[in-house]
Formats: structure tokens, sequence, C-alpha cells
């Protein structure tokens, strides 16, 4: 099947946060419920992360800008999955959880996440979150945005783009947005904005949500520079065969020893703290003495 | 055949308390390498999600059990954990420096191979025993940190997947050692058998035996008195 991409086109988002509306809508997933329940924390973005019940949220960064019209730079930004093609969520799962769909987006099974919470260290983007923390880990659940795959199995957008009004967010086939990414950076140098550029085209063999970026990606806290895989994640899966091959090569070298230990006899022994000597049970004979004076123990 | 008819003497080795948190942890030990297994294998997580669940929460509940029993044991019997350290940390005799050279032939060929007198606690033991405890020590600072540091507060992804390896590491290690703990311990050993009594019964063992592992120990032991017949 062809691989689909939500693309972001960060020069025509207006920052209302009707994505994060529709995300929370679509997969019913609550909200904090009265007034300033959220406590501000000097940012426009609210909440200020992606949380156990947020999948998406728009990121908000300004700076001033000497010579330019309105002497700021204000930008805005998705924090949510990238579905990365070389996820490494989905490379740490160990209950096969995560897992790609056909479309190349990454997706959850809830009923087989079992809380380990291992994607969380393992992406790079810090991006998978979960509900019911608690001490005694009985409902750990992963959340995180799967890019609507109900809605895309019934010729739907993901709910996200469905709602943005200036079209910042959309979505298709990945080549296509691509293109369009491309398309719109060529355009934004050309308004001079000289810092534009595509995300998502080559980072972590691709991601999934495509972006244009209007200002420096340094004003978009959501897209990390150069994104890798933990190398610990691969000494981590080489850890795992090894420890099968100990416990075989142990178990063998054991096995040998049985084999080699079997039909082993040894005669029963009495000690003589009088004489010190060490006695036969069964002959009589004094098999050994220890010589106290010689010092001998 | 003997003249004489010599009593069967056993020598007392492990009190109650010894034993008990030996026993705890023992079995705590088994079942967080079983529990565990339900995260670190793939297939057995992916074939049964609602039952690793389950085992997680064990993991966690029996892991506390795991780190709290001894580090209360050594609290209430404070004396006991200092003859116990000074056991284990002692300077070696030639004859422990010989059992460790022997040993590798005397497990593939114990017919052959005659292993020297030792102390209360044989120089591989100590080895031996000594890298169980670190491991230990590895899996249950480790294992805090996986379980808090997700739970109580958050961890860095860093730290988590640093823990996580050691806790790996930890495994790997305790596989390798507790195996061979138990083949021995448990008796499979020919020339081991009946070592279970130890400290799965009532911590006594047998003259003959005591004199065939521990030939200094049970000699100074019997000369000073801590023997008594096998009822």
């Amino acid at each position: 099947m062809t691989e689909y991409a939500i693309y972001f086109d960060s020069s025509k988002c207006t920052g209302c946060r009707g994505c994060q509306v529709a995300c929370k809508t679509w997969n019913e997933l609550p909200s904090p419920i009265y007034s300033d329940e959220v406590e501000f924390k000097g940012t426009y973005q609210n909440p200020p992360d992606i949380n156990e019940n947020t999948r998406r949220i728009v990121t908000f960064r300004e700076k001033k800008r000497d010579g330019s019209r309105y002497f700021i730079d204000w930008a805005f930004g998705q924090r949510a999955c990238q579905h990365c093609t070389d996820a490494e969520c989905v490379k740490v799962c160990p209950s096969g959880c995560l897992q790609h769909d056909e479309t190349g987006f990454v997706t959850f099974d809830r009923d087989k996440c079992i809380g380990c919470q291992y994607c969380r260290s393992a992406c790079p983007y810090d991006v998978p979150r979960h509900t019911g923390i608690g001490i005694s880990g009985a409902d750990i659940k992963i959340n995180k945005c799967t890019g609507c795959p109900d809605r895309i199995a019934h010729d739907m957008e993901p709910a996200c783009v469905h709602t943005c009004q200036p079209g910042a967010l959309q979505f298709g086939p990945r080549d296509e947005m691509l293109e369009r990414a491309e398309k719109r950076v060529e355009w934004l140098k050309q308004k001079g904005f000289d810092k534009a550029r595509v995300y998502g085209k080559d980072e972590m063999g691709g991601l999934h949500c495509i972006a244009a970026l209007k200002y420096d990606i340094s004003m978009y806290p959501s897209y990390v520079e150069h994104p890798e895989g933990n190398v610990l994640t691969a000494v981590e899966n080489v850890a795992k065969p090894l420890a099968g091959v100990a416990a075989v090569g142990v178990a063998a070298g054991l096995g040998i020893s049985y084999l080699t230990g079997r039909g082993y006899k040894r005669d029963q022994m009495y000690y003589d703290e009088k004489t010190h000597d060490e006695v036969d049970v069964d002959t009589g004979e004094v098999v050994r003495h220890i010589d106290k004076e010689a010092g001998e123990r | 055949m003997a003249d004489k008819k010599y009593p069967d003497r056993v020598i007392p080795r492990h009190s109650k308390q010894t034993r008990f948190t030996h026993g705890v942890v023992a079995i705590a030990c088994i079942w967080l390498a079983i529990s565990g297994l339900f995260v670190f294998v793939p297939a057995l997580a992916n074939a049964f999600p609602g039952v690793s669940q389950a085992m997680r929460v064990s993991h966690r509940i029996v892991g506390a059990i795991f780190i709290l029993v001894p580090v209360i044991s050594a609290i209430t019997a404070p004396q006991g954990f200092k003859a116990f350290c000074k056991k284990y940390f002692k300077k070696w005799t030639p004859e422990d420096f010989e059992f460790m050279k022997k040993f590798v032939p005397y497990m593939l060929g114990p017919k052959k191979v005659h292993m020297p007198d030792q102390d209360e606690v044989k120089s591989g033991q100590a080895v031996a025993d000594g890298f169980m405890i670190l491991c230990g020590l590895l899996m249950a600072v480790s294992g805090v940190v996986l379980w808090l540091g997700t739970s109580v507060w958050h961890a860095g992804a860093g730290a988590i997947m640093v823990m996580r390896l050691l806790h790996d590491l930890g495994f790997i290690l305790l596989i390798v050692f507790g195996l061979a703990h138990i083949y021995l311990g448990a008796g499979v050993f020919q020339p081991y058998r009946g070592m279970a009594r130890v400290m799965w019964k009532d911590g006594k063992i047998p003259e003959s035996d005591a004199l065939y592992h521990w030939g200094f120990w049970a000699r100074k032991e019997i000369e000073e008195g801590n023997v008594e017949e096998e009822k």
C-alpha cells in the first residue's frame, strides 16, 4: 500500500490549536475541566507538553528579530509522534504493541501494551506517554498519536488534518506531501526566510510527518536536528541472545559435570577430636591424622 | 568392618534466620527471573500480553521482597551480618588458591581430582556467592530506578536505558552463577548430595559431609564441641 504522511506547513499555521482539540475529541481523550487547572508556566503551549491524555500540541516560540516588519518571529510547530520509518519504539517494544501499519504510521494495540515504557526511553523525540502510571504498574498503557487509522480506513483524513482551517495540516501520499513541502520551502526562501527547510525527508529513515519549517529549526522544540536511535538499544538487543547462549552454555557444562560425577562414592568419615584422627566409619581405619603440633588444622 | 560403632553426628551450620532469609531471597530470585522473562523475551510478551502485565506487577512486589528481606535480616541481626562479612572477606590461604585452581577439573572429574581442606566458606564459594550478591545489588539498584523512575519520578531516557542494560547484564550473570549455585547447593552434583539440608531443612550438616567440604571448619567445630548426635 502507498505510504502516507501528514504534512505540516508552519508558515500557514495560526496557532489556533484546533488540531489539539480535534485530536482529543476524536480519540476521546479527557482534558482538565476546571478553570486554571493547568498552571501557567510562561509558555503559550497549553498544556506545556504532550502528556498521557494529550497526543498533540502546538508549540510556540518567539524571538526578537531586528529589521523585520514586526520585529519578532513567532513560530508555531507541531509536537506529536513523527511516525518514523526506523522507529526505535517499535524496535524495543517487547510485546509487539507498537507496529507500523500499512500506511507507514506507527500505531499501537492498547491490549498488548504491558506498560514497560521502553518506548519512551528509546524515542529520540520523547513522544510516547502512558496512562495509569503508578507504583503498582498495573494499569500502565501507552498513549500517542496513531495517525487515526480508523479514519484513514474509511477514506477520511486524520482528525487534526480535517479540522485545520488554514490548511497548515494536510494528508496524502508521502511522496506528494514531500513535494508540497519542498515547493513551499523554496517559496519561503524566495520570500526571505533563508533558514526555511523541509523536515522529515530522511530523518529516522524518513518520517511520516513532513514539515516545512519557516524559521530556523531551533524555533521548533519538537524537531530534533540529527535524531538517532540510542546505541544502548542495539547493545540491549545483543544482550537478549547472549543471555540465551549463557543459559545454554552453563546448562551444557553442568550436564557434562553431572555425567562425570555419576557413580561417585565417598567413604563415611568420623573425626576423633581427642586423637585428632579421621576414621573410616565402615572399616575403623585411621585414614588421616591431623598433626596439631606441626600446625595442621 | 569396624569394631567400634561410631555415632552419626551433625554440625549446625546455618541459623533459622539465615535459612529463612536465604529461602525468601532464593524463591524471590527465581520468581523475578521467570516474571522478568515476560518482558525480556518479546515472543512471550507478544503471546501473553495479559499474563505479562500481571507478571510485571508481581515483579515489582517480589522485587521489593527481594530487596527488603535481606536488609531487614541484616539490621535485626547485626552480629550475624558482621560474621557473614568476616567469613567472605578474609585473607586467602594456600588451600584457597589450590581450590580455585582445581575447581574446573574437579567439576568435570570429581573421582580423580581431590580438593584441599577449606574453612567455613570455600574460596570458590566466596567468589561465586560474592558475584551473586553483587549481581543482586546491581539488579536491586537498577530495578528500583526502572520502577520508581517511571512511576514516582521521571528518570531521563538515558538513565533508563543504562539501568535497563545493567539489569540485563545482572540477569545474564545471575543465570550463570545462579544455575551453578542451584546445581551445587541442591546437591545435583553427585559429591554434593545432601547439601540442600543446610539451607532448606534443619541447617545441619552430617559430620562426614562437613569434613569433605569444609575440613578446617568441621574439625574446629567438633573440637570446640559444636557437634551433636543425629536424632
